[in-house]
């Protein structure tokens, strides 16, 4: 139960992060919490106590822990990262243009 | 198992990764690369449509493949039916003709062009395949991850602003779908789609709801439905118009197949019916098509008229789609074709016609029209269709609206889809009056050679002939292209089939 809270806990913070910062820098670091909070929530929903994937074939394991979740949460993090880093990129681009990382400059983000 | 179905995401995947290699060595083998991949993936979609001809007629095609030959539930499984083969043909043809005409367009950075250009294919080609719903989930990310370096393309203020928006947006909307992904893991323990939809009716009545709820964010947040609309204009008019074409032509109609995928074929839409939620789709839907043609009518720049009228356009096909009729399903997907064939031609043309002109003003484009005649022809045929004018197929697929709408009795929605062609009519034939002005005190010719270094007029002239020439058929045999949407329409309306084909063997 605790962990739905610490989700929705962080995903609040993160999303507080992208509203309220004058910091595009900053803006991004909230997705990234958003990001952390879903592959924490998906980890610790699909923890069984059991041991944990890779096993041996020759090992023989009563409870094991589902190693799907493994998987999409890595596939998740690379995703991540590879966005961060392209939204970086964009944000140094900008700078470049207007020296300064305030969302304001973009028109607000909740105007066309 | 069809072994032509992974083909089709592999070869634009592998070219993308071909092209920076052969780009070391010359230009011109690039060039050639490009062309010829992009005619191998369209002869390997023709071989699939004439191997399966008399299914394709009969509306029963189902295609399979088996990745690792794992037997579902457990692989990821291809497959085509009737709606992937319709939304692929579109897609493939309408990069054919996008590379086409990138090439003598695009001047700068071609190589790194045409590997984002090859990723976003392969990216759409699998989001259209695939059965499995967190790979959906990793094509949709690398489509928006591929799409965004072709917005800010220009490399200019403008263009990285809304390519910093539309990753903001993508990104949160590519996390709800996430979100959605991992309730329905936890919850039932499967990524296939076909067992998701043969297992989720034993959900919790308040899981269902998280569920559409969360996947309904992300795609809507993706699509650019009304309270989510506010990046569509720049990130569609910021980038040269090629990539516009692409942009406010093809991707979103991924989306759209992507929303009628999830909420017909795997949830189910009587989930969305009983949560209530078909009505907040239709109602948000509708607000986005008179908002779209409304800020339409208000815009001065002709890129970002365009964006908008996508917008409208696309707020029009879902909410015609929530009226779940076999009707709705058949106008909706009717003017998806429709629309991308003139949206396409539109941007096309005006990113043609612009290199004339100093500006993207309405007061920049007088007397465009005379800079190439043809052309300009083609224009104004695409705008017809887009305000329904009869031998276009703007006007039988809005037809096809209306009556999808008056034989639901929901008598306001056919009154806004109208109000919205009249506002359209005016934004539209405000461009092509300017056209026609001629300048009495001759300006200077004012070449704009920063970005589009050559265009090829013949290509250009010729692409923007045949779409013309492709609406006005298209409207007149529309009933041609019924044949894969009635299909398509059956098996929306009959879920089951598709669970029992997967799952049965």
């Amino acid at each position: 139960m605790i962990n739905n809270f610490v989700f929705v806990a962080l995903f609040l913070l993160g999303f507080y992060a992208i509203l309220v910062k004058k910091n595009l820098i900053k803006m991004v670091i909230g997705l990234n919490i958003m990001e952390g909070a879903i592959f924490y929530w998906f980890i610790t929903l699909t923890d069984r106590g059991g041991l944990i994937p890779i096993v041996k074939s020759s090992q023989v394991v009563n409870n094991l822990n589902d190693p799907i979740p493994q998987a999409l949460i890595l596939t998740g993090i690379v995703i991540g990262a590879s966005t961060s880093a392209f939204l970086l990129t964009l944000i140094i681009e900008l700078n470049k243009f207007t020296n300064s990382t305030n969302p304001d400059q973009l028109g607000g983000m909740l105007e066309d | 198992m069809s072994t032509s179905l992974i083909l089709l995401i592999i070869i634009p995947l592998a070219t993308a990764f071909a092209i920076p290699f052969v780009d070391i060595f010359s230009n011109k083998a690039r060039k050639y690369l490009v062309v010829f991949t992009t005619f191998l993936e369209l002869f390997i979609l023709v071989t699939i449509i004439f191997n399966n001809y008399s299914s394709i007629l009969n509306g029963t095609l189902f295609l399979k493949y088996y990745m690792g030959n794992w037997i579902p539930p457990i692989g990821i499984t291809l497959v085509m039916d009737m709606l992937s083969i319709f939304f692929s043909t579109m897609i493939t043809f309408a990069m054919v003709f996008i590379v086409i005409y990138s090439i003598g367009f695009i001047g700068h950075h071609e190589g790194k062009y045409y590997v984002l250009l090859f990723l976003i294919w392969a990216a759409m080609q699998g989001i259209i395949l695939t059965g499995d719903i967190f790979n959906l989930d990793v094509f949709l990310e690398l489509l928006l991850i591929t799409s965004a370096p072709l917005v800010a393309f220009k490399r200019n203020r403008e263009g990285t602003e809304a390519a910093i928006k539309y990753m903001f947006y993508g990104t949160i909307g590519g996390l709800f779908v996430f979100i959605g992904v991992v309730l329905v893991y936890f919850n039932l323990g499967t990524l296939n789609f076909a067992h998701i939809s043969q297992n989720f009716n034993s959900l919790s009545f308040f899981i269902k709801k998280m569920i559409s709820i969360f996947f309904l964010l992300g795609i809507f947040i993706k699509l650019g439905i009304f309270p989510f609309h506010f990046w569509l204009s720049k990130a569609h008019s910021a980038c040269p118009s090629s990539i516009s074409a692409l942009l406010s032509g093809v991707i979103v109609k991924v989306y759209i197949y992507v929303f009628i995928r999830l909420f017909w074929n795997v949830i189910g839409f009587e989930v969305l019916i009983e949560n209530g939620l078909d009505k907040v789709i239709l109602i948000a839907a509708l607000i986005s098509s008179i908002i779209g043609h409304i800020m339409a009518l208000n815009e001065d720049d002709i890129k970002k008229m365009l964006a908008y009228s996508t917008v409208a356009n696309l707020g029009m096909i879902i909410s015609v789609l929530t009226l779940n009729t076999k009707l709705a399903i058949i106008a909706a997907l009717l003017h998806v074709f429709g629309h991308l064939l003139m949206k396409i031609s539109l941007f096309t043309t005006t990113g043609y016609l612009l290199q004339f002109t100093p500006g993207h003003k309405l007061e920049d484009l007088k007397g465009v029209a005379y800079k190439n005649k043809l052309l300009f022809i083609g224009f104004i045929v695409a705008a017809g269709g887009m305000i329904g004018l009869p031998p276009m197929i703007g006007f039988s697929s809005k037809w096809y609206i209306l009556r999808a709408f008056i034989n639901q009795n929901i008598h306001w929605g056919s009154i806004i889809i109208i109000v919205g062609s009249v506002i359209a009519f005016v934004y539209y034939i405000r461009f092509i009056i300017y056209g026609f002005k001629k300048i009495s005190i001759g300006p200077p010719e004012k070449f704009r050679l920063i970005l589009s270094v050559f265009y090829r007029e013949r290509v250009v002239t010729d692409i923007a002939i045949f779409f013309a020439v492709a609406i006005i058929i298209a409207g007149i045999f529309y009933k041609i292209a019924l044949i894969p949407i009635n299909g398509a329409a059956e098996m929306l309306q009959n879920p089951y089939i598709y669970v029992e084909t997967i799952l049965g063997g």
